[in-house]
């Protein structure tokens, strides 16, 4: 597991914490890297140099004897052999490389990356353009070795013989003094270039493994062996089961057992069903996949149902509960973030954050915080209340239904790539009636029962918010297989069609 | 910016030029424009680089790598593409005060380090250039403008070439009072009596521009030729400021056997002559006339190449061209990668023509000239040729080395020297005491200008030996900036 940091100041503190939560590996990330597609003001404006963020990781991490338990890797425009035995000086056992290896094999740097248009093929799904890809993985071999060799070099004048002899000797690095830029006179490396003065008991490079404490999860201690004959035999698994807040991403190791030995089409719907009661942990039912449904009387914390894979999810209060489940926050933030397939039903509302970057699963929820379905690709939301603010930013694929009913809701979203619809096509009306069917069957939402009941009347208070490029890219589709395509021949027609349009806003 | 898939929907495509033997017939520019609609389809061809090349003009393994003068490339491909002719010359304006001239007679260094080369025809950077200030000249978005503060310091700018004219020009502009002395009877250095007529029209082109510069204030003094009928001591007295920008007018010589015979000529003599009776009334009058004779042009570069097409038009009845260096290769080769400029093999217009009537290219490649043999009347009547091979001496370097036995008599009426230039002439550089470097130019650092002298500037072919026009108005540009810097203190010249 590595945890990815922007190197700034305080990134001790946060990379303490890192590794206190067991990850294997921490990355400062410098600030002259950027992908060609980040925008230019991000790439010459954000950020610190990687020196200061990886100094001040490694002082924290020894200071506080977390330093043997965790890697520390470094990346930002490294290039040379020289900047890797910079960086170990300075505390990285682990070195990143991405731009230069990408140009040593034909990047030229154009900053298209997003437009599909890379004149030499290395970021492109045109096949024109890929046919021009004229780069071999020999080219990176042999930057890599160049790389190597002065790494070798230059330890050798220095008299190491292992990289973990290296890392941390800012003893052996030394200011210059020579230069005259008046800006330099102020300078004091000092901080970068100290040593914590501690005792050699302490580890000053990672030695030791991180203790995962995966045979303490819920899933290793029960919920893998109730599952075993599912998995084994396809037989029907049913159990209830109390949960609590400490159980944290319940149901993925299980996912993962099945994805394991059946490959992605898993097992055939409700094969699996867990009824849950309880609090449900961070990460419920995280990249749950086909075939499992896990179900809370209760509720649930953040990012539930994070990259969801083609699992049910289902969250309803208790009976007796003493609030209105419709009024009432049930699950935390960030539920559904880049989940690509199954279904949830959220019978309460959810946090900030929902169904960021979803690009398949439908979800039906009675609220929703800030920032609702953005960035998201593909699926269909369903919010049966109101939203928070900036919903629908960035959203250049699936389809939101927006119960609004007190007319407030375009001002809470942004439009700059989606529009605002009202839901017309008598299939499409069935569709949105059949999820909200669903999702009353399996929760007994009251709300959804309400509306139900007198649905024509509900109806026109939906508002569809429906991606600009998403709209023109399904009738391009239509378009062409009216033409006599189909499948993926259809889908590429229509992308191709669409992205030579002009009009187009998002970079698909 | 652009069009994001131009280069992928278009491919290079430049105007057919005149026909070659239609255009042998008369000294009429042999290029010809593009449609509008083509010139936009190629202007989207520019892929608006994320790091591009075009626009540098840094010397790559000691050739010029993109513009030199820098011109903002991406940004008029755009405007051409989205028919914003007149944006575009506005910003084509910017960076360069001549682009008549380059969008016609430019070798487009620029093109060759264009991004879009790496695997595909580069994008058609400088007949772009040339449309887009054609339209203005037409459109007349081309106008005198005269400057509106006069500083009232005096500057002398010796020379009219493109260094001169350059330099002329920003110095104007930036409110001084400018001068410039030729020698010639007409200005404009090279680009009036070295570039033929049909490369790029005197009168249409390059007189049109001067009486431009006249009408903005600037005085042009023909016939002068400082260190003979002018006197160089004046400069210094009543000038402020003087810039030399004489160019590299000495011709590189062939001092063998019989090069004294009636025939033998250096190629400035027959261009410059030759330019002078078209002008003049027709090149039937050029006392230099290659009507019927066997020619040989010695120098296969681009002065050998105008000789090839002024003779070609005078209706010799044979051509040769000698070249001393290996036939280039048809694609780049691995030690020549972009964005270095090319040295690939191209056919330029003169070996087209030539190739059109008699049906080869009429360059031998590998070389050279052992003697010239004369009649009793000591007239020119063949050559002596020899071939060579080039062989690595104990330093190391390359040497040409004859083959013996590949001796050849060809015959020949004319001879033109075109082997290159040595530098500027000297007299007027002693007279007045400027240092010079190791190569004869005057001495002066490249973006400084400044000569051992104070307040005596060199820009050009003078300061950087035999060049090309662009490197010219770079220089002539430069210089006006830092003689202003001198002048004023400070500069606001770009
Ligand atoms: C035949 C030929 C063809 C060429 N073709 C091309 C081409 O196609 N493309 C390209 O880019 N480049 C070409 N070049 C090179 C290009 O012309 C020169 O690099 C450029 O003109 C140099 O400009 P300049 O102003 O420094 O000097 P010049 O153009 O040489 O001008 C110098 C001027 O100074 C005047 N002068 C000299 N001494 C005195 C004096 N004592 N008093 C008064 N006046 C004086 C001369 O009469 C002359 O007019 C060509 C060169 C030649 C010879
Ligand atoms: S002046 Fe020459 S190098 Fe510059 S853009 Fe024009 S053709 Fe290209």
């Amino acid at each position: 597991m590595s945890v990815k940091l922007v190197s700034e100041v305080g990134v001790g503190t946060i990379a303490a914490g890192v590794a206190k939560a067991h990850a294997d590996v921490v990355l400062i990330s410098g600030y002259d890297g950027g992908t060609g597609s980040s925008p230019q003001t991000s790439i010459t404006h954000a950020g610190l140099p990687w020196e200061l963020g990886l100094a001040e990781t490694h002082q924290t991490l020894v200071l506080n004897n977390l330093r043997s338990r965790i890697a520390v890797e470094t990346d930002g425009q490294l290039k040379t052999g020289r900047d890797v035995i910079m960086a170990a000086l300075l505390g990285a056992e682990e070195f990143g490389f991405a731009t230069a290896p990408l140009v040593a094999s034909g990047c030229i740097m154009m900053r298209v990356c997003h437009l599909n248009t890379c004149p030499v093929g290395v970021a492109s799904q045109d096949p024109r353009l890929r046919a021009r890809f004229a780069g071999k993985p020999e080219h990176i071999v042999n930057f890599m070795t160049f790389v190597a060799t002065e790494v070798r070099e230059l330890m050798a004048q220095l008299g190491f013989r292992t990289v973990e002899e290296m890392v941390g000797r800012t003893d052996r690095l030394e200011a210059q003094r020579a230069v005259t830029h008046w800006k330099a006179k102020g300078l004091d490396f000092s901080k970068i270039l100290y040593s914590p003065d501690v005792g050699p008991e302490v580890g000053r490079f990672c030695s030791i493994k991180q203790d995962h404490g995966l045979d303490k999860s819920l899933d290793l201690t029960t919920l893998l062996g109730l599952a075993q004959p599912a998995i084994d035999r396809g037989e029907k698994v049913i159990a209830e089961l109390p949960i609590k807040n400490v159980n944290r991403v319940v149901g993925t190791i299980t996912s993962y057992e099945i994805t394991k030995k059946l490959g992605a089409k898993g097992l055939p719907e409700d094969t699996i069903r867990f009824r849950f009661k309880g609090s449900a942990g961070q990460s419920f039912g995280a990249f749950v996949t086909r075939g499992m449904t896990l179900s809370i009387e209760g509720d649930a914390n953040d990012y539930f149902g994070k990259g969801l894979s083609g699992g049910k999810l289902i969250v309803h209060p208790p009976a007796n509960a003493g609030f209105k489940a419709e009024d009432n926050i049930i699950i935390g933030n960030v539920a559904l973030y880049g989940a690509t397939a199954g279904e949830i039903y959220v019978n309460g509302r959810a946090g900030e954050r929902f169904a960021v970057r979803n690009s398949g699963v439908t979800a039906v929820v009675e609220g929703v915080g800030d920032h609702g379905c953005e960035y998201m690709t593909g699926g269909r939301v369903v919010v049966l209340g109101p939203t928070g603010r900036n919903f629908a930013a960035g959203m250049s694929g699936g389809i939101a239904y927006v119960l609004d009913q007190t007319g407030k809701f375009a001002e809470q979203a942004n439009v700059s790539m989606v529009g605002l619809e009202k839901v017309e096509s008598k299939a499409e009306i069935a569709e949105l009636r059949a999820i909200i069917e669903h999702h009353v069957g399996y929760t007994g939402s009251a709300r959804g029962k309400q509306v139900l009941a007198a649905f024509e009347t509900f109806v026109p208070q939906f508002v569809k918010v429906f991606p600009k490029d998403y709209k023109r890219m399904l009738g391009c589709i239509e378009k062409a297989e009216s033409q006599g395509l189909t499948g993926e021949e259809a889908i590429m027609a229509a992308f191709e069609e669409n992205a030579r349009d002009l009009s187009r806003v998002g970079g698909n | 910016m652009g069009k994001p898939t131009g280069f992928i929907e278009y491919l290079r495509e430049l105007p057919l030029d005149r026909s070659p033997l239609e255009r042998t017939k008369d000294w009429k520019e042999f290029h010809v424009h593009m449609e509008d609609k083509k010139l936009r389809n190629q202007g989207a061809r520019c892929m608006n680089c994320g790091v591009p090349f075009c626009h540098t003009g840094k010397l790559v393994s000691g050739m010029a790598s993109g513009c030199p003068i820098n011109n903002l490339i991406p940004e008029w491909n755009d405007l051409v593409y989205r028919g914003l002719w007149k944006e575009a010359l506005d910003r084509l304006h910017k960076t360069n005060n001549f682009p008549e001239f380059t969008g016609r007679v430019c070798p487009a260094p620029c093109e060759g380090s264009c991004v879009l080369g790496i695997n595909n025809p580069a994008v058609t950077i400088k007949n772009i250039e040339a449309a887009i200030t054609d339209r203005g000249w037409e459109e007349g978005w081309v106008f005198a403008d005269q400057p509106k503060v006069r500083t009232g310091k005096k500057v002398a700018v010796i020379g009219s070439g493109p260094a001169g004219l350059s330099c002329a020009e920003q110095l104007n502009k930036a409110g001084h009072t400018v001068t410039v002395f030729e020698r010639a009877d007409r200005p404009g250095g090279l680009l009036m009596y070295g570039i033929p007529n049909m490369k790029l029209d005197k009168k249409e082109v390059v007189l049109r521009r001067i009486k431009l510069m006249e009408d903005s204030g600037i005085k042009f003094i023909c016939n002068a030729t400082v260190g003979d009928n002018v006197e160089p001591q004046i400069f210094l007295k009543e000038y402020d400021a003087t810039v030399f920008c004489t160019g590299a007018t000495q011709p590189r010589d062939l001092p063998i056997e019989g090069r004294n015979l009636k025939g033998v000529h250096f190629a400035m003599e027959l261009l410059t002559a030759n330019t002078k009776a078209v002008l003049n009334g027709g090149a039937e009058h050029c006392p230099i006339h290659a009507k019927d004779k066997d020619v040989i042009v010695i120098g296969g570069g681009d002065t050998g190449t105008d000789c090839v097409g002024t003779s070609m038009r005078h209706g010799c009845k044979s051509i040769v061209q000698i070249e001393i260096l290996p036939k280039p290769p048809l694609e780049r080769t691995a030690d020549n990668p972009w964005p270095e400029w090319p040295k690939t093999y191209k056919m330029d217009y003169g070996q087209e023509e030539a190739a059109a009537k008699f049906g080869a290219d009429p360059r031998v490649y590998l070389t050279t000239v052992k003697k010239f043999n004369g009649d009793l009347a000591g007239n020119l009547q063949s050559i002596v040729t020899v071939e060579i091979k080039w062989e690595k001496n104990e330093k190391g370097q390359f040497i040409p080395k004859e083959q013996a036995g590949t001796e050849k008599v060809r015959p020949a009426q004319l001879v033109l020297l075109a082997m290159g230039f040595l530098g500027p002439e000297q007299a007027l550089i002693k007279e007045i005491g400027l240092e010079t470097d190791t190569r004869s130019n005057i001495k002066a650092e490249h973006e400084n200008y400044t000569t051992s002298i104070k307040g005596v500037f060199a820009a050009g072919d003078c300061r950087r030996g035999q060049s090309l026009v662009v490197w010219a108005i770079n220089e002539g540009r430069g210089a006006a900036r830092e003689c202003d810097r001198y002048l004023m203190g400070s500069t606001d010249l770009p």
